[in-house]
């Protein structure tokens, strides 16, 4: 959809259109709610947050000016709420203690049992590690490749250059593995022995 | 410590092979793509978490649960005047608990019509009154007025003198009624006229005698409080005694340092 196609729309929403909001809903909605897990990992919390998200999007639909991409701006709308209401401690609290639950999910469904498990723990590994690495990196590791947003689309929301947008995205990959090498090498006799016994397969 | 040259390709979008070239020759660099795209399998297998249909049904019904800002604006007018339906009542209740903006141009829109009016000034009072009857009648008004008399006078003698008579002699036969009548109504725009300055006139002196009135006040006060200071002036007070024998002898009171530099 173009940029033109986009502000149409949500001139279309602006003047009370219920099926131009359902259009909208329908492109976004998903995309925002992954967005909202991601930052929560709770399922109730993620469509509380995800439901206000919308709200927010639906009562300032004329902030929008057309100046970049649809998603970019409703990311950036999102992003702000998601600040806003869980700050980086409560975050780091949630994504330190992430159970199977939480994880579940995010994996593709497997036939056996034991692999399914053992990514479940990666997964578990992924996100204490995300919340040991700096927020501005985690950040964008998790627009990116958990919710498949495009560098040009991080870089409008965030309102940063694709060059700092990539140089984070490297750098975010490379700290999270060095953070889950770390936990495996002093994993003995840790509280996360258990996810150190997983970080083993891994690296 | 990595040379920063693999995160420079990466950055710059450099071909694969590039990176992988660079990473042969470079240890540092060499571990710390291994560590990137370990990091980035473990996240290219996992999914976005899917949004349940009830979550997608009730992001759909929102703009049946709250109004834009800009319909806000509206509802909020269209309340003021009575007009709104409850179920719009509802929408513009539940976006003013949200909005902080909206809210508070609802509320300053809402204490407007308390507002009082400012009085007129008393001499205005009058002309307004006599004015507002006449301006809904124009018409009428100009027909009443005396320029209208005149002017339908001085048609009258014009079509008069057209037809061959003398106005002076028909208007010595029928009266001198209509003259009168022009002559009053010129003397009560006059009198009206003059009633107008001089009610400027008065209010403009009444407002200069209350300025000099407060002068006069100020430097009565003035001179109240330079005379009461005058009078509750302190007398200096006489030096203390200092004990010439007991303990005190030779000793300084308190006080007592002020005493000798003044003594000096």
């Amino acid at each position: 959809m173009s940029g033109t196609e986009e502000k149409a729309l949500v001139e279309r929403c602006r003047q009370g259109e219920d099926e131009a909001w359902r259009e909208l809903v329908d492109r976004f909605g998903q995309k925002i709610y992954s967005v909202a897990y991601h930052f929560t990992l709770k399922r109730e919390e993620a469509e509380e947050l995800a439901q206000e998200i919308f709200l927010k999007i639906f009562e300032n639909l004329h902030r929008y000016d057309g100046g970049f991409p649809l998603v970019a701006w409703i990311v950036s709308v999102s992003r702000n709420l998601c600040i806003d209401r869980y700050r980086r401690r409560k975050r780091e609290k949630s994504f330190r203690f992430v159970s199977d639950d939480a994880v579940a999910p995010m994996l593709r469904s497997q036939d056996d049992p034991a692999a399914e498990a053992l990514r479940k723990e990666r997964t578990k590994l992924l996100f204490a590690a995300l919340a040991e690495i700096p927020e501005d990196l985690a950040e964008i590791l998790v627009l990116r490749d958990l919710d498949g947003l495009a560098y040009e689309e991080i870089g409008q929301a965030l309102a940063l250059p694709d060059g700092t947008v990539k140089s984070r995205l490297f750098r975010a990959r490379a700290e999270v593995s060095r953070k889950i090498r770390e936990r495996h090498e002093s994993g003995a006799g840790s509280t996360f022995a258990s996810l150190a016994a997983a970080a083993v397969a891994f690296v | 410590m990595s040379c920063a040259e693999l995160e420079r390709l990466f950055v710059s979008g450099a071909p694969a092979e590039a990176a992988r070239a660079h990473r042969a020759v470079c240890a540092s660099c060499a571990a710390l793509g291994a560590d990137a795209d370990r990091a980035e399998a473990l996240v290219s297998g996992l999914r976005p978490p899917a949004a349940s249909p009830e979550l997608l049904a009730a992001l759909a019904a929102i703009p049946a649960k709250t109004v834009t800002c800009e319909g806000a604006d509206r509802l909020t007018a269209a309340a003021l005047e009575g007009e709104i339906s409850p179920r719009d009542r509802l929408r513009l209740d539940f976006h003013l608990s949200r909005c902080e903006a909206c809210a508070q141009a609802s509320s300053v829109l809402g204490t407007m019509r308390d507002l009082a009016s400012p009085p007129p000034a008393p001499w205005l009072i009058g002309r307004l009154a006599a004015d507002r009857p006449e301006r809904r009648r124009s018409l009428w008004r100009f027909l009443a007025s005396p320029k209208a008399a005149i002017s339908l006078a001085y048609a009258a003698a014009v079509v008069v003198m057209l037809a061959g008579f003398n106005p002076a002699d028909l208007a010595r036969k029928a009266g001198m009624g209509r003259i009168e009548e022009t002559a009053l109504a010129s003397a009560q725009v006059a009198g009206r006229s003059l009633a107008d300055r001089f009610g400027a006139f008065q209010e403009d002196a009444l407002r200069k005698l209350a300025v000099w009135k407060g002068r006069a006040a100020g430097y009565g006060r003035a001179a109240l409080s330079t005379a009461i200071q005058l009078v509750m002036k302190t007398e200096p007070q006489p030096p203390p005694r200092r004990g010439k024998t007991g303990e005190d002898k030779g000793l300084l009171q308190r006080g007592e340092t002020e005493m000798w530099t003044w003594r000096a």
